[in-house]
Formats: structure tokens, sequence, C-alpha cells
């Protein structure tokens, strides 16, 4: 009985080893050798990225577009507002499980490349599996480090001046291009004074705005492995931007904290601020008002400073499927239907196909278009400086310190020396 | 375990034995008793092993994994550097880190006596007998009870923004400061109210407190003429003292741990995760900061056994303390 049942026991035991060893074999097949091929050669590539409901729902149409071209590649999506979206990446990323595909920007291109995730792209575009022609404004090397291509660009925008624009004409201001930042200033003066309302929501903390200010005074904001400013650079900028907010020109700074996450020009405390172009279509739903784009404010005249930015697709260094994910890719950017999904959702489209194929119909993007347009015909802009690793720890640092400036915690001097020790910290210099 | 011992004779009744047993258990076959004793322990250790794999996968081994990683350079890509005490010095050094270590000091001595009183201020009213006692016990304990969650947090916050119902009710009064989660000396308060609030635990247990202290006490000191504060101050304040002391114990812990409340409430998705100006940076927002965000596992592995050591500090302080204010019963103790 006793001994019976011992080999009952051993019986199950082997079985369900062998069922077990059975069950890892498929796995083995399934997911590692040719790489989560199923049986019918159907290969799964995830794709994550950032964003909100609305733009979930167009990528979600150009992935029914995708595998409807291609039956054999399923997409998988994954999306997160920005910040959350890093951190996912990040761990997942170190734990040698990136998606294979992701939403990519300049300031991460750098610090995932020193930690060996991104995939070079030159490889499959060598292959034929993802086109390089066809870009706007010479974007296809927008990507490209070192020689070598870590990203796509699907989108560009450039740096603008969102106004509220009855509140610019009350006060009898017209902001042209080439206007010099001593126009600005008499500009912020004369709606400060003419409206009652502050001109500008406070430019302390744009990283972007700062850096082309820099640009026009012949340095940036980065260099390859570093800051490409000094001290006393930073405390002349955040000198201004205080002196400003002192006398009314910028908005008060503990109530643009407050309406946050509402901006203070929709939140009717400011005239205008600088900000992206592509995200005038959030001040539209947001606000009362009717917006537009101004240009940037010059040192000489002539010379703003742009360039254009973009968002990117990148691939995964462990990607098991680096073809699809090329082949991904080349749709995205390239495919017509594409771009009249997506709008200037994630900026104007970055190839000339996909410009061409969507002609925006409402105000708010014919306005951006135009504005793009006429970076392109005033001939301001330049190649974007690099970002180095420990860029984007940077960037949040400038952000949050310069906002304790404004909000009176901190002095100038403080700030500046703060601002500089974090960022020796995240640069490692 | 004292008591298994005296008790041994009345337990073996109880036990699964099937043999019933006359007078005093003989130290008979001993082998059989040793294996039967042996089975025994090896079914507890199984039914224990899920336990067991748990600690030491999900605790223990994290633990040791972060104590290692404390003394090195570690940003989740490259393997970790040794740099010995380096993680340390750097903290210390930190002026945002001192921030965060102030923010939390004064977040866990204003915010967990507040909530005290409140718990033991509702467990007095509730502790006489009323009508719909048992109704009001549960309202105010719910709170307790969802606190931890996130979708309070996101409540709270969404109570205590710009233009929301309490900066509203300031205007009616000519207080006109806007919410308090954007300004960043007023953010901390909005985490302390939000704490006071749920003083539903601490009341539970002081209410069981209460229950304890001798009406005869009460009595004889109503013969000999003591007020109400009087009777309160020397009757149920030394013989809750246990209570009290083990209440803020467990609370003032629980304020240093204070994280997805601020976390939420300071930012959470968007912008600085601390607050505006850092202004509800407590220790561990700081720490989940260095670590998720600035991907510097190390420093924060740092951080957190700072935390520990200085959670372990204060708490052998209380024990130390409680010499001169717990009373315990004649020998209870």
């Amino acid at each position: 009985m006793v001994n019976g049942r011992n080999v009952e026991r051993r019986t199950i035991l082997k079985a369900a080893g062998a069922t077990a060893a059975t069950l890892g074999l498929a796995a083995t097949t399934g997911c590692g050798g040719d790489g989560g091929a199923s049986a019918d050669g159907t290969v799964t590539i995830r794709y994550a990225w950032w964003g909100a409901e609305d733009r979930a729902q167009r990528i979600n149409k150009t992935i029914a577009l995708f595998e409807k071209k291609y039956p054999k590649i399923k997409v998988k999506t994954d999306f997160q507002p920005y910040l959350d979206f890093w951190k996912k990446f990040n761990t997942q990323a170190s734990g040698g499980n990136p998606p294979d595909v992701f939403q990519n920007a300049i300031g991460f291109l750098r610090k995932y490349d020193a930690k060996n995730v991104l995939l070079d792209l030159s490889e499959q575009a060598k292959a034929g599996n993802l086109r390089l022609e066809g870009f706007r404004a010479g974007l296809e090397k927008f990507g490209e480090i070192d020689g070598r291509l870590l990203g796509v660009p699907v989108g560009s925008n450039s740096m603008a001046l969102v106004i509220d624009k009855p509140v610019y004409t009350r006060a009898g201001v017209k902001p042209e291009m080439g206007w010099t930042w001593d126009d600005f200033d008499a500009a912020m003066r004369k709606i400060r004074d003419k409206t009652g309302r502050a001109g500008d929501s406070g430019m302390y903390g744009v990283m972007y705005l700062y850096d082309l200010y820099l640009r026009q005074n012949g340095k940036a904001f980065f260099t390859e492995d570093g800051l490409g400013f000094t001290e006393s650079d930073l405390t002349d900028w955040w000198t201004k931007a205080k002196k400003g907010v002192e006398d009314g020109r910028y908005a008060d700074a503990k109530k643009v904290a407050q309406i946050k996450p509402k901006s203070a020009v929709t939140g009717e405390l400011a005239a205008g601020e600088f900000t992206w172009d592509n995200f005038t279509v959030r001040y539209t739903a947001e606000g009362k008002s009717e917006y537009a784009l101004a240009p940037i404010p010059t040192t000489d005249g002539k010379k703003t400073g742009q360039y254009l930015g973009s968002l990117m697709l990148s691939a995964s260094k462990r990607t098991q499927h680096p073809k699809e994910v090329a082949q991904f890719i080349d749709f995205m950017v390239h495919d017509p239907e594409v771009a009249k999904i997506m709008g200037y959702d994630r900026g104007v489209p970055a190839t000339q196909a996909q410009y061409d194929a969507y002609k925006p119909t409402d105000e708010v993007n014919k306005a951006i278009a135009a504005y793009e347009e006429s970076l392109v015909e005033a001939g301001v802009l330049e190649p974007i400086t690099p970002h180095p690793n420990g860029a984007d720890i940077c960037e949040s640092a400038f952000l949050r310190i310069a906002e304790e400036l404004a909000l009176g915690k901190r002095s100038v001097d403080e700030a500046v020396k703060q601002f500089f020790t974090e960022s020796k910290t995240a640069l490692g210099s | 375990m004292g008591t298994t011992v005296t008790h041994a004779p009345a337990m073996e009744g109880l036990s699964q034995d099937s043999e019933p047993r006359h007078g005093p258990v003989k130290p008979a076959r001993p082998a059989a008793l040793k294996r039967r004793r042996r089975r025994e322990n090896l079914a507890g250790y199984l039914f224990m092993s899920p336990w067991i794999a748990g600690f030491l996968l999900l605790t223990a081994g994290p633990m040791v994994a972060s104590l290692y990683f404390a003394f090195t350079d570690y940003n989740l890509f490259d393997a970790p550097k040794w740099i010995g005490f380096d993680n340390f010095s750097e903290m210390f050094g930190d002026p945002r880190w001192r921030h965060s270590v102030q923010v939390t000091l004064w977040y866990v001595v204003v915010g967990t006596p507040l909530k005290l009183l409140a718990a033991l201020g509702v467990a007095l009213l509730l502790a006489q007998k009323r009508r719909g006692q048992a109704f009001y016990r549960a309202a105010f304990y719910a709170p307790s009870l969802i606190g931890a969650s996130v979708s309070v947090a996101i409540v709270w916050k969404a109570i205590f923004s710009d233009d929301a119902i309490v900066d509203r009710t300031q205007k009616i009064f000519g207080i006109d400061v806007g919410g308090w989660t954007g300004d960043p000396d007023m953010i901390i308060y909005s985490l302390v109210a939000l704490t006071v609030w749920q003083f539903g635990a601490p009341m539970v247990i002081f209410l069981a407190g209460l229950k304890q202290v001798p009406r005869e006490l009460y009595e004889a000191a109503e013969v000999d003429g003591a007020g109400k504060l009087r009777r309160f101050w020397n009757i149920t304040l030394p013989m809750i003292s246990p209570v009290l002391f083990f209440n803020v114990l467990l609370e003032t812990i629980h304020s240093f741990q204070i994280f997805s409340s601020a976390y939420i409430v300071g930012g959470g998705a968007g912008g600085n995760a601390c607050g505006p100006a850092d202004g509800s940076m407590v220790y561990t927002c700081y720490l989940y900061v260095q670590g998720f965000e600035n991907s510097r596992m190390g420093l924060a592995s740092a951080m957190a056994w700072m935390l520990l050591v200085a959670v372990a500090l204060v708490t052998a302080v209380l024990f130390w303390s409680q010499k001169r204010w717990v009373h315990y019963e004649e020998g209870a103790r």
C-alpha cells in the first residue's frame, strides 16, 4: 500500500516533470530561438509611447492600418503620460525587457545610448527595411549619433511664442519676425500698462527658450558632454526674468503654480508664453480666447537660434525582430494614410510624403503649418545642439529650480549655484 | 509559550490523538513520539512555506541587496560599483536632502500629535453610551480603511487645489491665498489635514483602552470631589498611557514613511513630483525621485537605510522615555 502509493507519486512526479519539460520546450520555441514567431510565422512587437487618450485613439487606428498591410506582424501598445513613461521604460530597460519600438526624444538619445539600449537602425536601412529618403529639411540625420542611427523622426516642431491674440491687439503690439529682445521687453510693458495683464507667464524655466537665447549669442545649453554656458550667463538670464516678475511684466509665479496643470495663458494670467508650436492645439481646447503663434525674439534682429525639435521612434537593441521593427518605423514615418490620421499631434510630419498627405483644415493646425513655413522662409533654422547623457535630469532640475526662484524660495545666486551643482552630478562632470 | 507548558496535560486531551490517555504521559516509546513530532514539524513548515518563501524572496533578499547597493554607485544598467560611504556623504552634503528631512520632521512633529489628539478626543466622546454609537464608530473609522488609497489622495488634491471647495470657502471669509496644493508653504498643511482625518485606527485602539479603565476609580475620585478635567488628567490619562504609548509609537513610525499621499497630492504625474518648489517633498518622495527619476538606485538605497536607522533611533528614544510617563499596572510588567 505504502509502496504502491510511492510508486504512484513517482509516476505523477515524472509525468509532471515531463509536462513541465514539454511546456518549457514549447516556451523556448515560442519566445526564444526565432523569437516570438508563432507557428504561422506571425511575430508580435511591443510599441510604447507617451501621450494621452486622444493620441492613443489615433495611434490605434494607424496600427490597425499597419497590421492590415503586414498581416504577419502584430503590434501591442502601451502608453503613459510623459514622466511615468520614462520611469516605466527605465525599469523595463534595466531589467532587459524594453519595448521593441518606442517613442523617443532628443534629451534621451545619448542617455540610453550610453546604457546600451538603442538599436543602430542604419543596418536595417542598408538592408532596405527602412527608407531614409524623403525627410524634410535634413531631418533624416536627426537621430544620428556618432554615425549610428538611433532614432527616426516622426514629426518636427519648433519653439514659438503662443499669444492671446485679442490681448496683444488691445495693447497695440504686433510681433514680427526679427523683433529683438528690446522690442519684446517694450511689448511686455505695453501689455501690462494697457491691458492690466502680465505679458508673459515667466520664461525662467523654459530650458528650450534659454537654449535659443544662448544660441543667438554663440553659445548653447548643452555641449556634447556638459553645459555650454557659464554661471554668469545664467545669473544674467534669471536676474532679468526675476525683475520682470517684480514689475509685473511676467505673471505672478504663485498664481501660475496654483492653476497648474492649466496654462497661465488660458488661465488669463499672462498674454503669452514660450512653448513648442504643436502644443497650440492644447490652448485652443483649454481657453476661451483666440490664440496665435508669434516669432521668437532675437538678439541681432535676424538670428532666432531655432531648430526643429522632434519626436522619434527608436528600437531596442534587445529586440528579437529588428526587421519587423524597421518595417514598422518605415510605415509610420512614410505612409501617407498615417499622416492623415495623426495630423500634427506629434508635430508636423517629418517626411515630405506625409507632409503633403495631410493638409490641415482647422485654424489651429493651419497656423502651425504656416508658422513652420515662415521659419523655413526666413531661413532661421539651424542644426540642433547635442544633448549629453543626463540632459533629462538637467532639464527637470532647471524647471524646478526656476520655479523655486520665481516663488521667492531662492535668490538668483543660490538658484544658479544649485543648478550647476545638480547638473554636474547629472552629467557626471 | 509559558502557558503551553503549564497547561500541557489539559491540552493533550484536545489533541487529535485517537488513543485515549489515562494519567500523566509516560515517556514511553520515545522513537514513535519523535517521529510524530518530526511529522508535525514538517507539516508546520509546509504550511509556513509560502510565507517563508515570500519572506526570503520579497523581503529578506531585497533588503540584503539594498544594503549592498547602498554602498555602490548603481544606475540599474551598469554593474554596481563599490564606492564605500560616498552615497552617505553625498546625502548629507545635499541641500535638497536636508530639505526633505526638514519637511518630514515637520510633518511628523505636527501631524502625529494632532492626529492622536483627534483620535483621543473622538474616542472619549464615543466611549460614552449614546444612541447610534455603532454608526458613529464606523463612520469615524471609515477614512482609515480607505485612507492609504490613491483615490483618496486624488480627491484630497481636488478639494484643496485652486478654485476648489476649500479655496472658495476661504474666499467667503475674505482669505484669498489660492488653493493649498499649488502653494509651496501650504501644501504640507493639506497633507497634515489628510493624516489627521484618518484618525480612525488609533481611535479604535483608544476606545479599547478607555473600556479597560476600572469604573471604581472614577467613582472614588468623584466621592473625593475631583472634577471632570481632574479625573481625566489623574485617572484616564495614566490608565490609558500604555495604549497611548502604543499609538504614539505606531503613528510616529507611520508618519516617517508617508509616501503615496504626498506623491499624489504633490504632483504625481506631471511636473515636479514633490509639490511646488519641493513644498511637500517628504523623505520618501526624494528617495523615489533619486531612485526612479534620476536612476540612482545606490543613493536611493542608502537613503532608505538612513530612514531605517532614523526610525529605529526615534523608536529607541520613545521606548526609553516610556519609563517616565507610561504606567503599567503593578505586576503586569
